[in-house]
C-alpha cells in the first residue's frame, strides 16, 4: 500500500547506524517506562544554587521580579477596561451587559475564566 | 507566515570532512540541524514527538515532528499526545531527546557507526548543569560525538546582526521566545548574564490564551479551536496596540477604525435546503391527490357498508323465516327443532332479531335510528325498570335482585345522558366566546393584539417562576447542588408539606422507640405527601394548555410574533435555537482578541505570571548591569535587537520604543531594530560562528569532560567574539 510506505518515513525506525547504543538496549521494553526524569523545579532544587556566590548569574537569579506598575485591570469577557469586579464569581466586568453574560454562564465556564487569570481556586 | 518544516533526508552526508561542525538551533518550539558555514539549516521540524500505536499491528512507534493528520489516521492516538523534551526552556526529557536527535541525524543523510562532527547546539542562558552534562552525556556516549560546543541562541542571533551592522557591539538583545523571554546586555560583544532578565512567558503562552478566549466565547465551535489553528491565526491576525487602553476604547465605542480592525472567520456551514413555496399546480396538484384519496377511501366504506347491510338482511329474513317455522311448529317440538338452529326458545330468537334490525337500520342511516334508538330507551326504560317503581315489599328476592341491578343501569344511563347534556352546552359555550372574541377583534385589533400579547408574557412569566422554584433555581445560579434540598434552599410547598408531615410523624411517636410503621395507617402518610405533588402539578397544566393557545392565536394574527422556547432558563450560554443556525452563528469574530492576547507579553499580569513585561525588563536588566558608566548605558539603549519568533508581532518596535522611553531620563537616545530574520538567525549566528577558524578552542571532547568534571562543566561558557 502506498500510504504504508509514507508511514514508513513517518515512523522512526528502530535501528539507526551511527548510534553507538540503540533505543531499544537503552530502554528495554517491559520494564516501567514510567520515567523518572526530574522536571525543572527538582532539577533546580537539586542544583544548589545556595553554596555557590550569589553573583554568579545562574538559572535562579536571573528571573525576572514582580511587576512594580500598578496591573491593568480588563474585563475577562470582553477585553475593555474593567473598573468593576463580581464578588460571587470573582470575574471582572467592564459594563452592566457583560455582568448580565456574566450571571448567566453555566459554573464552568467562570472556572475557565478564572483559571486563564491563574484565579481559579483549585480543590484537590 | 506559517513555519514549514523541512524534513526531506539529505544525501550529501558523506561529503562533508569531518571537521566541518554540524550546528543544531535546539529551540523548544523548532529543532533546525545543518551544516555550519552554511545559510540555512538543512533540516527543520517541530521539537515534539508522538508515540502512538500502530492500528495493524499494535506495536508502539514513535513519530518526531508534526505531520500532515491526514496519515496520522494509520494510529491510534488516543493515548499518545504530542510530548516536548523541555520544561519552560531547560531540557529534561532525555529520551525524548534521544528520539529526536535519532530522528535529525537520520534525515541529515547521516551514516557510519557514529556522528563524526563536532557539535554546536544552543541551549537556554544559564542552563543548569545537570541538563547540560546530560545532554553532554547524550552526544558523546550514544552518539560518538567527538566535541561540543553549546552557545545561547540569542546570543549568536546578536553577534549574526551585528556583523551585519544591524547592531553595536554594545547593545541590549531582547529574544521573546516560545516559552519564555530574555534580555540580555551585551558588552564590548560578550553577553554579561549578570544583567540578563528572564520572564516564563512567550508565544506558546499567547497561543493558549487566544486558544482559550476563543473556546469560552464559542463554545459551540469548540472542537474547531486546535493549537495549530489557532497558532496560525495569531501569526496571521495577531498585533500589539501602541497603547491598550485606547485602542480597547476604540472597540468598546464601536467606532469605524473598531470595525475596519475586526477580523471574521467564517466557518463552513452549509444552509438547510430552502424550500421553495409550492406554486399553484403543485397546490393544484396535491388537492387533486388528496380528493382522489378522500373519494376512494369513501367508496370502500360505501362498499362495507352495502355489504354489511346485505348481511345483516340476510340474517334478518332468516330469524324472521325461523320464527316463522315456529309458529306452525306445536310446543312441545319447540327444543328439538331449535336444537339445530342453536337457539334455545323463542325469546331468543325475538331479541337476535331485534338486534338485528337495530343495527340494521343503524348501518343505513344514523339521524333515524338516533331517534328510534332514543325512542326505544324511552320505551324500553319502562319495561326495563318495570321493577323499580314496585315497592320492595311486594317482590320476591329474585326480583329484588332484578330491581337493584336496574336500579343501577338506570343511574349509569342517566348520568350517561347528564354528561353528554354537559358536553353540548360547554360546546355551545365555547363557540359563543369565540364569536365574542372575533367580534372583539375585528371591532378594535391592535387592543386585541395588546391584550393578547401581555397576557401570554404574564403566563409565560408565571410558569418560568413556578419552574425556577421547582428545581430550586439550581443550574443558573452555579452552586451545583442538583435538586437536593440542603439547608438553607427555598423549598416550594409541596416539598416544605412533606417535610412537615415527615417531621410530624416522627414527634407524634413517643420519645424512645420509632414506631413508625408498626401500623398500616401509618403508610397512609404518603399517600397524603404525593397527592400534594398532584396537586402542584396539575395547576401548571391549565395554565401551559392557555399558553400553548394564546400563542397559537398569536401565531396566526401577529407576523412579529415569535414564541418563546420552552427551555429559556436552563441553556442560557447556547444560542437560541427558535430560529434556525444562521450563517452568522458560523462566524468567529475577532476584535479585541488581536491585540489582547499579544498583549501578554508586556502585561504577565493577564495571564497571573506574576512577573515584569518586555519593556519593564530592559530597564531590570540595566539596573542588573549596575554600571557606574552611564554612557554604557546610553550605548545600551541606542542598539537594542529583538529577536527570537515572537517578535514578529507588528506593532511590537513602536510599543517597545514607547516603554522603554518611559524608563529611561528625557531625552536619551533609543534605537529599537528588529534582527533581519528573527526566526532563523539564531542558527545562521550559530553557523557563522562554528565555521569560524578558532571554533575549536571552543568546545570540550568527552576526555575534558571525564577528566575535569562537572563544576568545570558548569563554569563552561562560550565566547563570542573569535
Amino acid at each position: 500500500m502506498e500510504a504504508e510506505i509514507m508511514e514508513a518515513e513517518l515512523v522512526l525506525p528502530n535501528y539507526l547506524s551511527f548510534k553507538r547504543i540503540q533505543m531499544y538496549d537503552k530502554y528495554p521494553k517491559g520494564q516501567s517506562r514510567g520515567r523518572h526524569w526530574k522536571h525543572l523545579k527538582q532539577i533546580i532544587q537539586a542544583e544548589n544554587y545556595q553554596n555557590y556566590p550569589p553573583d554568579e548569574p545562574n538559572y535562579v537569579n536571573i528571573e525576572s521580579p514582580p511587576s512594580m506598575r500598578p496591573c491593568k485591570r480588563i474585563c475577562d469577557i470582553t477585553g475593555y477596561e474593567a473598573p468593576y469586579y463580581d464578588p460571587k464569581t470573582n470575574l471582572r466586568y467592564a459594563n452592566t451587559d457583560v455582568f448580565k453574560m456574566i450571571r448567566s454562564l453555566p459554573n464552568e465556564h467562570v472556572q475557565r475564566y478564572l483559571a486563564m487569570r491563574n484565579a481559579a481556586i483549585v480543590l484537590k | 507566515m506559517p513555519f514549514i518544516s523541512k524534513i526531506e533526508r539529505q544525501t550529501d552526508y558523506n561529503l562533508f570532512d569531518s571537521s566541518i561542525p554540524i550546528v543544531i538551533d535546539n529551540g523548544a518550539s523548532y529543532f533546525r540541524i545543518g551544516w555550519a558555514g552554511e545559510t540555512e539549516p538543512r533540516v527543520v521540524f517541530r521539537n515534539i514527538v508522538q508515540r502512538p500505536r500502530l492500528k495493524a499491528t499494535g506495536e508502539t512507534v514513535t513519530i518526531v515532528g508534526d505531520h500532515d493528520p491526514a496519515l496520522l489516521k494509520y494510529f491510534d492516538c488516543t493515548r499518545s499526545g504530542p510530548r516536548s523534551a523541555f520544561d519552560s526552556n531547560v531540557v529534561y526529557q532525555f529520551e525524548i531527546m534521544e528520539y529526536i536527535l535519532d530522528f535529525a541525524f537520520d534525515r541529515l543523510g547521516a551514516t557510519g557507526s557514529k556522528i563524526d562532527h563536532p557539535i554546536l547546539i544552543t541551549e537556554c542562558v544559564c542552563n543548569p548543569v545537570q541538563s547540560r552534562s546530560k545532554m553532554g552525556e547524550l552526544l558523546f556516549q550514544t552518539y560518538g560525538v567527538p566535541s561540543i560546543a553549546f552557545g545561547v541562541d540569542a546570543a549568536f542571533s546578536y553577534k549574526y546582526n551585528q556583523q551585519r551592522g544591524v547592531c553595536d557591539k554594545d547593545g541590549l538583545a531582547m529574544c521573546p521566545g516560545f516559552n519564555t523571554t530574555h534580555v540580555i546586555p551585551f558588552v564590548d560583544g560578550e553577553p554579561i548574564y549578570k544583567g540578563s532578565c528572564r520572564s516564563n512567558i512567550g508565544g506558546f503562552h499567547v497561543t493558549d490564551y487566544l486558544k482559550q478566549l476563543l473556546s469560552l466565547k464559542y463554545p459551540y465551535h469548540m472542537a474547531r479551536f486546535t493549537w495549530e489553528k489557532v497558532e496560525d491565526l495569531k501569526m496571521e491576525h495577531c498585533y500589539i496596540a501602541p497603547d491598550y487602553l485606547s485602542e480597547a476604547q476604540l472597540f468598546q465605542q464601536g467606532a469605524k477604525e473598531a470595525e475596519e480592525k475586526t477580523r471574521m472567520w467564517q466557518l463552513p456551514w452549509v444552509p438547510p435546503p430552502t424550500e421553495e413555496p409550492p406554486s399553484e399546480e403543485e397546490i393544484a396538484r396535491k388537492a387533486a391527490i388528496r380528493e382522489k384519496q378522500g373519494q376512494r377511501l369513501r367508496e370502500m366504506a360505501e362498499a362495507k357498508r352495502s355489504s354489511k347491510i346485505n348481511e345483516l338482511e340476510n340474517e334478518l329474513h332468516g330469524l324472521e323465516f325461523l320464527l316463522n317455522q315456529l309458529a306452525h311448529v306445536q310446543e312441545s317440538n319447540v327444543p328439538s327443532f331449535l336444537a339445530e338452529t342453536g337457539y334455545v326458545s323463542r325469546q331468543e330468537i325475538e331479541s337476535a332479531r331485534s338486534k338485528v334490525v337495530q343495527s340494521l337500520r343503524k348501518a343505513k342511516g344514523e339521524s333515524k335510528s338516533d331517534q328510534a334508538e332514543i325512542e326505544k330507551a324511552d320505551s324500553a326504560t319502562n319495561e326495563k325498570y318495570s321493577l323499580i317503581n314496585i315497592p320492595d315489599d311486594m317482590l320476591t328476592a329474585d326480583q329484588l335482585v332484578e330491581k337493584r341491578k336496574q336500579l343501577s343501569i338506570k343511574s349509569m344511563s342517566e348520568g350517561r345522558q347528564r354528561l353528554k347534556q354537559k358536553r353540548y352546552e360547554e360546546g355551545l359555550e365555547r363557540e359563543r366566546k369565540q364569536q365574542l372574541e372575533e367580534e372583539k377583534r375585528l371591532e378594535n385589533p391592535e387592543l386585541y393584539l395588546e391584550q393578547l400579547r401581555s397576557r401570554y408574557k404574564d403566563l409565560s412569566e408565571k410558569i418560568d417562576q413556578r419552574k425556577r422554584l421547582k428545581t430550586n433555581g439550581g443550574s443558573t445560579n452555579g452552586n451545583g447542588l442538583a435538586g437536593s434540598v440542603g439547608r438553607g434552599e427555598r423549598l416550594n410547598a409541596a416539598q416544605r408539606e412533606r417535610m412537615r408531615l415527615l417531621t410530624t410523624a416522627a414527634f407524634d411517636r413517643g420519645k424512645g422507640e420509632d414506631t413508625f410503621g408498626a401500623k398500616d395507617e401509618d403508610w397512609q402518610l404518603y399517600k397524603l405527601m404525593s397527592k400534594d405533588n398532584d396537586d402542584d402539578d396539575e395547576e401548571p397544566d391549565e395554565d401551559n394548555t392557555e399558553l400553548a393557545r394564546i400563542s397559537s392565536r398569536l401565531q396566526l394574527l401577529d407576523p412579529t410574533f415569535v414564541p418563546k422556547v420552552e427551555t429559556g432558563s436552563s441553556q442560557p450560554a447556547e444560542a437560541p435555537r427558535t430560529r434556525p443556525l444562521t450563517k452568522e452563528d458560523f462566524q468567529i469574530v475577532f476584535g479585541v482578541e488581536r491585540f489582547r492576547c499579544p498583549e501578554i507579553l508586556f502585561s504577565p499580569n493577564w495571564i497571573g505570571v506574576d512577573q515584569v513585561g518586555l519593556d519593564e525588563m530592559a530597564g531590570v536588566s540595566m539596573r542588573r548591569l549596575s554600571c557606574k558608566d552611564e554612557k554604557l548605558e546610553e550605548r545600551l539603549t541606542n542598539s537594542i535587537l529583538v529577536t527570537g519568533g515572537s517578535s514578529l508581532f507588528p506593532g511590537i518596535i513602536e510599543r517597545l520604543e514607547a516603554g522603554i522611553r518611559m524608563i529611561r531620563p528625557c531625552g536619551s537616545p533609543i534605537k529599537i531594530v528588529r534582527a533581519l530574520d528573527p526566526v532563523m538567525d539564531a542558527w545562521r549566528g550559530a553557523s557563522a560562528y562554528a565555521s569560524a577558524p578558532g571554533f575549536h578552542t571552543q568546545t570540550f571532547t568527552r576526555m575534558d569532560y571525564d577528566v575535569n568534571g562537572e563544576d568545570w562543566l558548569r563554569s563552561y561558557q562560550l565566547k563570542y567574539s573569535l
